[in-house]
């Protein structure tokens, strides 16, 4: 889409002309450095001494002493110091928060999904919108009840004959990833019914309705057939997922509270970047580790985390 | 054993990885042999690495053992459910054995878990049975009284088996963790309230049948009804633990022979029947486990954050709406006392003025075509530019934390989608397209703390007598440099500026008298800024200050502290990130435009920018409302960006660090549960809309 019309009027001139339809790719470019910059910037910082860092800005780098200035010594630092085991613990803790937090939630949306798809039973549709518009409920309204149910157990106290009958008994969970999974797993749920419902819902009638016919049932034809034809939107799902949950802070630093040592990446960084001064030159490489994984994920598998968005928000 | 276990699930974790990430690619494409090979040889190599990563990291062992163990036992139960309703159509007594044991001993179970029972395990094992046992009659027997007299017996032995299991006085078991205490639950029945329940509960069950207009089979529901009205008159109202022995077992036999009388008025059901019983419960399998966790985490927390919102810091004591009235009577949180500043502003000046200048174009162009006003795309983007110049104003002068929240929406919203819509236009059939959406896109792949990080870098000021090293303050002290040094440099830059200007302007009056209304207008309006900074330059721009002696000292600008704008600086981080999201969703839109309405234009002889705005532009208008929704609510909860960066001083609190604060820090439970009702009502209006959008979908 140019911003000129398109017959080019004789007065402007050939080459004026020219220069114009060319300038929105000028502009595209110009953004795409200026969107890149900060990352790059970081990026380049990471590899200075602290003495570089603090001299000079990052563009200086490449007309320096490369021997006097560059150094992996903030790596090394940032992964083994630290009163917690260093960033390399941390790197190990969101894996075992994101993990996990991907794979559950998929299961339990890919059946909902399903059941809410193909299977007809009463209230079908409101229910199915009900749950579906829980995903603009903010996760802040489930946090204060989440902590107390996770470090107290769930408890109703029965009108009139004040007793308090436990539903959900004291495991102690706060503090633990556990906790963390748990409450990703039910704020992801709805997004997740939705993106798979929009997928399952089309798949064709006709292998549904031959698959009854040769007398499958319900949990046949899930496994058999919609499992293994949706392995597009449900990797899209998990991509989504995983970088959600591995880039998240609120519910990390909520559930995990004072349990640093099982902080991830991300709650470690902020907890890092609240302590000013000296530490600063090695907050470069941590904020640096701890994007590497996701923006490696994001570029080998963006089609699907592409198509994971698109599905989620165009067809909504 | 726990050893060979532990290797056992070490070994099926990487299996599992690695043969899910060959799957993945696999299936990701087109299947080649190539494709083929690298499938295998990822899974190998991905199994191979988690294999050496989950014995070697006892964190990733621990965890992959918990998520192995869970995965497992979420499929077996799950399994175990679609297997128990397999046996509905065809052996009907099984089931209704499995149902009876199962029922039996989640009751018992229940009660045993809040301490209710001696013996627990003995008495839950004999329920069990006895549970099983009715169900197997009940799934067998046909005659009517003799299926009456099985499920009123069974109920009342199992309700029997309970209550000769409670004690009146406290029994203390005393466990290493500390004592346990054995629930006192004995009844102490009110004749007259039981009565009057029962009868109630009967009236009930009777009306619910006149209602339906159905007449037949009264006796189920009055005696469902009733029971359920003496199991509330004898368990739920009177005091427990003061009663006596005899008055629990008629209290629990009475109760249990209701329910399974209703059980055994139940006739076998016919083949047709139990069919439906089949698909319906598959529905309920499927969704339950889904429905539950969102019950869990989602819609009981809710409530539960209502309640807690109009109670004291503990949950304890109603205090009514005290927690309401201090949020909208703290000056931190709501402070619109500046509103006179708005007016006095020069943003406000500027925008007023944009607003004033579009408006008188839009009039003049409309009285070339007759109408009151003709709004083309500049007059519209002036008139607009010059409203969100007047908003800004007035957000710079209403402080405290909930117009930093609505500035951040307002702000975020609207650049964030505009900017992703101009990329979007941009990148569309360009050059390496992919390569440049990708670029803006990566951001979405960082987390809001690392993207904080990074920012900052970039705002960094340093001392002004050492250099600068973040980007921003660099050039704007070198700027000043510049502008102060009077030297060669100086003189050069002005001389390119003008002549650019003077290049654009004379493009300008060509494109002008050729007709290219557009295209001059545009040129025009470029050069002015051109012209504005070569004279802004020759007059001083920049980061230095004159002192009162005379002396010029370098000046940073403190992006981060220095308040309201630092606000502003805090929100670029979020639209940096944001903006490649909506790029995505514009460009797909856009690409989804009908090719054939495109050639319709261009057979029309719309130009290019016309074919944008009355074809494209009303084409994509339901995904910028779906990107503009989306983006109001995600905005609306920014938390991670705030505290990173500043964590809510310097006058850049935002809701959603208020409430973690009050909350989380101070450990007022009431106050922070307010908030995060304010901000739950605010996206309160989106979920009206997300549910209208999804019913109209539907229909």
């Amino acid at each position: 889409m140019a911003l000129v019309s398109g017959a080019g009027g004789p007065g402007i001139g050939k080459r004026t002309y020219a220069f114009l339809r060319s300038i929105p790719t000028w502009a595209l470019w110009l953004l795409v450095v200026l969107w890149t910059i900060p990352t790059l910037g970081l990026l380049v910082n990471s590899f200075r001494t602290r003495d570089a860092q603090r001299s000079s800005g990052w563009w200086h780098s490449p007309f320096e002493n490369y021997a006097e200035n560059l150094t992996l010594a903030n790596y090394t630092d940032i992964l083994t110091a630290g009163a917690q085991g260093g960033l390399w613990r941390a790197l190990l803790n969101s894996l075992a928060i994101a993990l996990p937090a991907t794979v559950i939630p998929i299961a339990f949306a890919a059946f909902a999904a399903y059941a809410f798809a193909w299977i007809d039973f009463k209230g079908r549709e409101w229910l199915f919108i009900a749950t579906v518009s829980l995903l603009a409920i903010p996760a802040q309204m489930s946090l204060i009840p989440l902590l107390q149910l996770y470090s107290g157990g769930g408890h109703l106290t029965l009108p009139f004959i004040e007793k308090t009958l436990t539903l959900f008994p004291d495991l102690d969970l706060t503090g633990r990833a556990i906790s963390v999974w748990l409450t990703h797993t039910g704020f992801a749920l709805p997004f997740a019914i939705f993106l798979l419902h929009n997928y399952i819902s089309g798949l064709p009638k006709d292998i549904f309705e031959s698959a009854f016919i040769d007398g499958a049932d319900h949990f046949k034809i899930f496994w058999r057939l919609v499992v293994p034809l949706s392995v597009p939107v449900l990797a899209a799902f998990a991509i989504f997922q995983f970088l959600w949950t591995y880039n998240d802070y609120l519910i990390a630093v909520t559930m995990l509270g004072g349990a640093g040592h099982n902080f991830p990446a991300t709650a470690r960084i902020a907890a890092l970047a609240g302590e000013f001064g000296q530490a600063e030159h090695l907050l470069t490489a941590g904020a640096f580790l701890s994007t590497l994984l996701p923006i490696i994920v994001f570029f080998a598998l963006q089609r699907f985390f592409v198509t994971g968005i698109l599905a989620g928000s165009v067809k909504g | 054993m726990v050893g060979i276990l532990n290797t056992v699930i070490n070994l099926l974790t990487a299996a599992g990885i690695g043969a899910g990430a060959a799957f993945l690619i696999y299936r990701g494409g087109r299947r080649s042999v190539t494709r083929r090979a690298v499938a295998a040889l990822s899974g190998v190599v991905l199994g191979a690495a988690s294999l050496w990563g989950v014995i070697a990291v006892e964190k990733l062992e621990t965890t992959a053992r918990g998520v192995v163990v869970s995965i497992a036992a979420s499929a077996l139960i799950f399994i175990a459910a679609n297997k128990l309703f397999d046996l509905t159509p065809d052996r009907w007594s099984v089931f209704t054995t499995l149902m009876g044991g199962g029922g039996a001993f989640l009751v018992y179970a229940m009660l045993w878990g809040n301490r209710a029972i001696d013996d627990p395990v003995l008495r839950t094992a004999a329920a069990t049975l006895i549970g099983a046992a009715a169900g197997y009659l009940l799934g067998t027997v046909d005659g009517k009284r003799a299926r009456l007299a099985i499920g009123t017996g069974a109920g009342a032995a199992l309700g029997a088996l309970a209550a000769s299991g409670m004690r009146r006085v406290i029994l203390i078991f005393e466990r290493e963790e500390g004592p346990l205490e054995l629930w006192p639950v004995l009844p102490n029945l009110d004749y007259g309230v039981l009565i009057g329940l029962t009868l109630a509960g009967a009236a009930l069950g009777l009306l619910s049948r006149l209602v339906r207009r159905r007449r037949t089979a009264l006796v189920r529901p009055v005696i469902l009804w009733a029971s359920v009205g003496f199991f509330i008159g004898a368990w739920c109202l009177p005091t427990l633990g003061t009663g006596t022995k005899a008055e629990a077992l008629a209290a629990a036999i009475v109760t249990g022979a209701g329910f399974g009388a209703v059980l055994g008025l139940k006739p076998i059901p016919d083949a047709q029947h139990r069919g439906r019983i089949e698909v319906a419960s598959r529905a309920y399998i499927f969704l339950l486990p889904a429905l539950g966790f969102i019950a869990a985490t989602l819609i009981v927390p809710t409530l539960r954050t209502l309640f807690l919102s109009f109670h004291d810091t503990h949950g304890r004591e109603f205090v009514g709406g005290i927690n309401y009235r201090d949020i909208f009577t703290s000056s931190n949180i709501f402070d619109a006392a500046g509103w006179p500043g708005i007016f006095t502003s020069r943003l406000f000046i500027a925008g007023a003025a944009l607003v004033l200048i579009g408006l008188l174009a839009a009039v003049l162009a409309g009285r070339r075509s007759g109408y009151l006003m003709s709004l083309s795309p500049g007059t519209a983007g002036a008139a607009g530019l010059g409203v969100f110049l007047v908003a800004t104003a007035a957000f710079a002068a209403l402080r405290g934390t909930v117009f930093n929240n609505l500035w951040w929406v307002f702000t975020v919203t609207i650049i964030a989608t505009a900017a992703g819509l101009a990329i979007a236009v941009l990148a569309d059939r360009a050059k390496w397209e992919s390569l440049a959406k990708s670029l803006i896109f990566m951001p979405m792949a960082i987390s809001f703390v690392g993207a904080g990080v990074i920012w900052r870098f970039m705002y960094l000021a340093r001392d002004v007598s050492k250099p600068q090293t973040g980007v921003l303050n660099t050039l704007w002290v070198g700027i000043g440099n510049l502008s102060l040094s009077r030297g060669p440099g100086f003189f050069l830059t002005v001389i390119v500026i003008l002549a650019a200007a003077a290049l654009l302007v004379r493009l300008a009056v060509r494109a002008w008298r050729a007709d290219e209304r557009t295209v001059g207008v545009g040129a025009a309006v470029c050069a002015l800024p051109l012209i504005w900074f070569a004279f802004a330059l020759w007059r001083g721009i920049g980061g230095f200050e004159v002192r009162d002696n005379g002396d010029v000292v370098a000046s940073t600008i403190q992006f981060v502290q220095r308040s309201p704008f630092n606000n502003v600086w805090l929100m670029l981080v979020l639209i940096w990130i944001q903006t490649g999201f909506t790029m995505v969703i514009f460009s797909a839109a856009i690409k989804a435009v009908p090719a054939d309405l495109l050639e319709a234009a261009e057979v029309d002889g719309a130009s290019e920018s016309q074919t944008f705005w009355r074809v494209v532009i009303p084409q994509i208008a339901p995904t910028i409302g779906v990107v503009v929704t989306t983006l109001i609510v995600l905005v609306m909860k920014v938390f991670d960006i705030v505290k990173v960066m500043t964590n809510g001083n310097f006058d850049t609190q935002v809701i959603a660090n208020e409430m973690w604060q009050r909350a989380f820090t101070e450990l007022n439970f009431g106050l922070g549960s307010a908030l995060a009702v304010v901000l739950f009502a605010a996206v309160l209006p989106i979920l009206y809309l997300n549910i209208r959008r999804m019913q109209k979908a539907a229909a």
